[in-house]
């Protein structure tokens, strides 16, 4: 039997660069921007659009797959996270640097059968670096392939996070209490470009050693959680106990100790599940 | 993409005094953003200066060495502050003479761990004036530059700072600078999140002081904030965002002082004047009293 997943693959690779082509072209003009849950999180018509042309493009070819799309989610479908081979889509990942044209705005596909992922697809679209990872098939940057970095020492570590959409007092101390923790290791640094995607691929590719946050959603994950391991990477939830795409927690690292001990340090948020409503 | 060097060729004929002085800067750093892409995928000898978080590796000094050695042969009555000099022991001394200002790798914690995020950036100020900048992206191989009265460019596009004015839309760059104490990180931490309290859109950091800067010219974000930085990352990247509308002070909202080791930048006055009252002191001393 013919492998009907790499056919899937190749499709999402063409449709994220129908995307990119959106996202580029939206950057030459005015924006209304709107508001979902806190000032800070934001949403453009250009979102709903490219989510829109996403979902109506997999469903002409692959009718009978499973969808689960931040804006789909957003204009009140529920998340339902079952066995069926499933495309969890985040139209515009970074959707805060996509208003400010900070040059890191990513198109992010994840497809999943069995829950367990199978490929993601991650186009960072300003920088035009296409990220692929398909199972046991490994993971790849405009087609070179990617190795995480080789660091197991948190003192000699870069790793990435981001302070997130909410502006809740109690949730920005967690989040600053934390990097606060972190910092004082010491690590070698932080760094934040505004998408969890793109955040996730600098570690496959071994520009940052590891990436923790809470608050982010399956959409922000399913693409670039793939490409992590395909690197070499291993994927965590916050605790230290096994990762959960629903969670709304990870720890994307190049190594299982860093991701331990990254996890030894971060007090946890609380957070309503994906797929709880 | 390569410098549009049809526009830059139009820009440097026949238009001031500095003209042979920016093209050799030009030159320079596209010759040291070459040497710094092969050297990324080496492997790197790191040593530590100020704390366990303040790195240099032997491709800053070699840059360094390159840029200067050119630029002495060429010039020999000018002077020089540069960042691998100054770790050395040479004074850091802006005076009336012709003065270049070298920062040969910005963003070295990136560099040494592959993050692609990584610039060269050589200044010139005479009577103390900044004259010109130009700011390599050694990974994007992006070229901006800036000089006094005629435009900031990247890549041949003239550059354009975002006309924000309100904090609660803007989108905040920063750097954490190389102290790691518990006392700094706590001011450090509070002042994002006074920012963050203030309901600004978001921060990011990207570990290169420069560039974060050239990203505020550009207009891809609308103010830049940072504790901790030196004159020589400052001093091309302050051409570029005054020659591309947007604003330049200190930290306490007054006048920006090359050499007091912080600065606001934003793309309007407005939007400058709140981020400096939002922001707690973080003293790192002088760069001319070391």
């Amino acid at each position: 039997m013919a492998d009907p997943w790499q056919e899937c693959m190749d499709y999402a690779v063409i449709l994220a660069r129908q995307a990119g082509e959106m996202i580029r072209e939206a950057l030459k003009n005015k924006m209304d921007v709107m508001i979902k849950s806190s000032p800070a999180d934001l949403v453009t018509v250009t979102d709903q659009k490219v989510e829109k042309m996403l979902m109506s493009s997999i469903k002409e070819k692959y009718p009978y797959h499973s969808f689960i799309g931040e804006e789909s989610v957003a204009s009140g479908e529920k998340t339902v996270f079952t066995e069926q081979p499933t495309w969890i889509i985040d139209p515009i990942d970074g959707t805060t640097n996509f208003v400010h044209r900070f040059p890191f705005v990513a198109v992010s596909i994840g497809f999943v059968v069995n829950k367990e992922m199978e490929f993601g697809v991650v186009y960072s679209c300003v920088e035009d670096k296409m990220y692929t990872g398909r199972k046991g098939k490994g993971a790849f940057c405009n087609g070179q392939k990617l190795r995480v970095s080789q660091q197991e020492d948190i003192t000699k570590s870069l790793l990435v996070t981001e302070l997130g959409s909410s502006r809740k007092p109690e949730t920005l101390r967690i989040v600053l209490s934390n990097m606060e923790r972190l910092c004082s290791i010491p690590i070698h640094g932080i760094r934040s470009v505004g998408t969890a995607a793109v955040n996730m691929c600098l570690v496959a590719t071994g520009g940052a050693d590891a990436y923790y946050e809470m608050g982010i959603h399956c959409w922000d994950m399913a693409g670039a959680g793939i490409i992590v391991i395909e690197a070499g990477g291993v994927l965590l939830d916050v605790t230290g106990g096994p990762f959960d795409l629903m969670s709304r927690r990870i720890i994307a690292a190049s190594n299982i100790a860093l991701a331990e001990r990254i996890a030894k340090e971060l007090e946890i948020i609380p957070l309503q599940r994906d797929d709880e409503s | 993409m390569k410098p549009n060097s049809e526009e830059e060729e139009e820009l440097v004929q026949g238009v001031g005094p500095w003209d042979e002085c920016f093209e050799v800067a030009v030159q320079l750093a596209l010759r040291a953003g070459q040497i710094i892409r092969k050297a990324l995928t080496e492997e790197k000898h790191v040593s530590t200066k100020t704390s366990a978080a303040d790195l240099v590796t032997e491709t800053d000094h070699r840059v360094e060495d390159l840029i200067v050695s050119e630029l002495r042969k060429r010039f020999p009555s000018h002077r020089f502050i540069a960042e691998e000099a100054t770790a050395s022991g040479a004074k850091c001394v802006l005076t009336h003479s012709p003065t270049w200002i070298i920062d040969p790798i910005d963003g070295t914690c990136n560099f040494v761990h592959r993050f692609p995020t990584v610039a060269v950036s050589i200044g010139f100020a005479v009577h103390q004036e900044l004259e010109f900048g130009v700011i390599h992206h050694c990974t994007e191989e992006r070229l901006y530059t800036g000089r006094r009265g005629q435009g900031a460019f990247c890549n041949g596009q003239r550059l354009q700072v975002s006309r924000e004015t309100d904090l609660a839309k803007a989108l905040v760059l920063t750097e954490i600078g190389p102290k790691r104490d518990p006392d700094t990180l706590k001011v450090f931490l509070s002042n994002m999140e006074r920012l963050l309290h203030a309901k600004a859109h978001g921060v990011r950091v990207i570990g290169s002081s420069t560039l974060a800067l050239c990203y505020l010219a550009s207009g891809a974000a609308d103010a830049y904030y940072q504790f901790g930085l030196h004159c020589w990352d400052l001093a091309a990247a302050t051409v570029i965002i005054r020659e591309a509308g947007g604003i330049v002070i200190d930290t306490s909202g007054g006048p920006l002082d090359l050499m007091s080791c912080r600065v606001v930048a934003a793309g309007t006055r407005e939007m400058a004047v709140l981020i400096a009252q939002a922001l707690q002191t973080i003293n790192y001393g002088r760069d001319d009293e070391k």
